[in-house]
């Protein structure tokens, strides 16, 4: 971004994008309209590596496609730099895509590929060459310039595709499941890649992805989806440790969620019924005695006791099944009402480490477990 | 016996109806023909069967050259005029039609189920002099006198568009049909203006379409017979009517003979032609 359009925008907000009560509708089913996307409002910073994760469906991928301008919202506002886009054809958009399925073009080598963003601008001849070299350089595939897409692997793709679009030095880069197609060590290899190049260059990155572990490895900030709605947005660790409900809360990493209701209230604590037991939790939602919640306990924050276990949260139950994973077992405790706990123990650290069928009591911190409304 | 060789005896079983019927039909018909060019002409327009080069001879002099120019000129007009009309309508059906292309298509075939003979008529009844067009146009007062239509060059390449149309959409449709939309995306994405991609990725993807529609069009036009006759007046002479002229007319059925193995070479040489090229343009894209 040259220097004065920076200071124009940085007066207002530092976003990259805003986007300002987006909608888009699919389809109409029963007189209702369905929206791919709802009532969406976002502002992502400048030089952010942001991430748009969700189940397939979620309207992850719709949202991309609208900041790229290959589909526009059916109503609200989008804003790329402070300067109002929404109508504006993708190809005056100073936003480039790394597409999931590369879409290199077939009848063009590398080299043609790369440089085709700055060939239909008219740069000169001797310019695109350099800077071909350089954008396959960065992306160690400078050897493969004269070869044709077809010839190369899927990873080899994905670098073209990667300098293909960095080499137009946009705003914005969007990557929509640029890894889906790759195996899990060459994804774990593109994904550190591809962080560590965002870090250099300080080009605000936007990624789609449906892989939970993807997005909290990358990610600056996430904004969970679902339904085309977004449930939460922030950090790796916000996200993680705080979810915001109960669709994040299973969605990011292993939960246990537990139907709880409220029993009484206090100023800074709730006193809640679950799995037959009940609990004193601190909390400051405004729940009142009857409301349904949700409590939420990641598996590893749970281990096995045996008698007392003081200030601590407890859970009788029988264990029906332990899952040796390596480094971990994880346990399933059955409770009282039926209820299923799971529990992810260290191997050999010298906790109890009770057989199948052996009754059983998992303990955790109050603080480890978490209260969601509904 | 093993099952393999079970398998091949099956197998050529199965296909002795189809090889019998093209060697029959096909090859047989052929070799004839090669066979009558080489014989010589007796008095009364017979053909004594030998082995002379009588009819080949007589086939370079500098009277019959005009004729296979002419041929070569037509079948490349009528195949420009195919391409440049037949090309946009198969990008609106393959692109921009949505729903309505498969309409379209059949729309574009269902003359085609008529009699190649009755359609032409049906031209001669609207270039005529008296024809359809003619008295619109004077009905309407914008002509004074009849416009000549019938018997031009133009009313015959509008016959030869008329009849290879199809043979024209069709490959280039299903070129354009199995592009990957996402590489229009890719390149709108990249900058391009709609221009732009059509020139770059559009229209070089569609090129093996284009070629197939070139072969289609061009090796038939070369021997095409009925349209010039019927709709040119069989004023120029081409391949297709020296042909006829030669066995029915002249009763020369050694030098008719000639004239078609030339015209099959012709074709055959574009046909290697063409596969030569296809083949390297594929083995580009890999």
């Amino acid at each position: 971004m040259p220097p004065d359009t920076m200071i124009e925008t940085a007066g207002a907000s530092r976003a990259a994008i805003e986007l300002i009560d987006i909608r888009k509708a699919f389809g109409s089913a029963g007189g209702e309209t369905t929206y791919a996307v709802d009532r969406m409002s976002l502002a992502i910073r400048a030089g952010e590596f942001f991430t748009f994760l969700g189940p397939s469906g979620c309207g992850k991928t719709t949202t991309l496609r609208m900041i790229a301008g290959f589909e526009e919202p059916t109503s609200g506002r989008l804003l790329l730099d402070g300067k109002e886009v929404t109508g504006v054809p993708a190809h005056q958009r100073n936003v480039n895509t790394v597409f999931q399925s590369y879409a290199l073009f077939p009848h063009l080598n590398v080299g043609e590929n790369v440089g085709f963003g700055l060939s239909v601008k008219g740069v000169a001849k001797d310019e695109i060459r350099q800077r071909v070299k350089a954008a396959l350089e960065s992306v160690h595939m400078a050897h493969a310039i004269d070869r044709k897409p077809s010839a190369l692997s899927g990873g080899q793709q994905q670098r073209v595709a990667l300098a293909r679009a960095l080499i137009n030095r946009p705003s914005v880069l969007l990557l929509d499941e640029p890894f889906g197609a790759l195996d899990l060590k060459l994804r774990r290899e593109m994904q550190m890649e591809v962080k560590e190049m965002q870090r250099k260059l300080g080009i605000t990155f936007i990624f789609v992805t449906h892989d939970q572990e993807e997005a909290l490895t990358m990610s600056d900030r996430i904004a969970v989806m679902n339904n085309g709605v977004v449930q939460q947005v922030g950090g790796p660790a916000d996200i993680y440790e705080r979810p915001a409900n109960r669709f994040t809360a299973g969605f990011i990493g292993d939960m246990n969620l537990i139907d709880a209701r409220v029993v009484a209230h206090d100023s800074d604590r709730l006193t809640v019924d679950a799995a037959g037991g009940r609990f004193d939790l601190p909390s400051t939602l405004p729940l009142q005695p009857g409301d349904p919640c949700t409590l939420a306990i990641r598996p590893e924050a749970l281990h096995f006791v045996e008698g007392e276990a003081g200030g601590r949260v407890r859970f009788s139950g029988a264990v029906s099944e332990a899952v040796y994973i390596g480094t971990d077992t994880v346990y399933s405790l059955t409770l009282a009402d039926g209820a299923r706990l799971n529990a992810r123990v260290r191997n050999g650290d010298g906790q109890p480490m009770p057989r199948t069928g052996a009754p059983g009591t998992l303990a955790c911190a109050p603080s480890a477990i978490r209260l969601l409304t509904q | 016996m093993t099952a393999a060789r079970r398998g091949n005896l099956m197998t050529l079983a199965l296909l002795a109806p189809s090889l019998l019927s093209a060697v029959l039909l096909l090859v047989i018909p052929i070799l004839i023909v090669i066979a009558f060019s080489f014989a010589e002409q007796d008095t009364y327009g017979g053909a004594r069967f030998g082995f002379t080069l009588t009819s080949y001879r007589e086939l370079f002099q500098t009277i019959y050259l005009p004729i296979f120019t002419n041929s070569l000129q037509l079948a490349a007009v009528s195949t420009i005029v195919c391409l440049l009309v037949g090309y946009p309508i198969a990008y609106f059906i393959a692109l921009r039609a949505g729903r309505y292309a498969g309409l379209l298509l059949a729309l574009l075939l269902i003359p085609f189920w008529i009699d190649f003979i009755v359609r032409m008529s049906a031209w001669m009844v609207l270039l005529g002099r008296g024809g359809t067009i003619n008295s619109a146009l004077l009905g309407l007062g914008l002509i004074e006198q009849p416009i000549r239509m019938i018997g031009t060059y133009p009313a015959v390449l509008v016959g030869m568009l008329y009849a290879f149309l199809p043979t024209t959409v069709l490959p280039i449709h299903a070129a354009l049909n199995g592009l990957d939309k996402r590489l229009l995306e890719a390149a709108d994405d990249l900058g391009a203006t709609p221009l732009q991609s059509f020139w770059r990725v559009t229209f070089p993807l569609s090129l093996p379409g284009v070629m197939a529609a070139i072969l289609f069009v061009f090796v038939p036009a070369m021997g095409v017979y009925a349209i010039p006759v019927l709709l040119g007046g069989g004023k120029s002479i081409i391949l297709g009517n020296l042909i006829v002229q030669l066995f029915l007319d002249f009763r020369n059925i050694p030098l008719g003979a000639a004239v078609s193995v030339v015209l099959l070479a012709i074709s055959s040489v574009i046909i290697v032609c063409y596969m030569r090229v296809l083949r390297s343009v594929e083995e580009a894209r890999t």
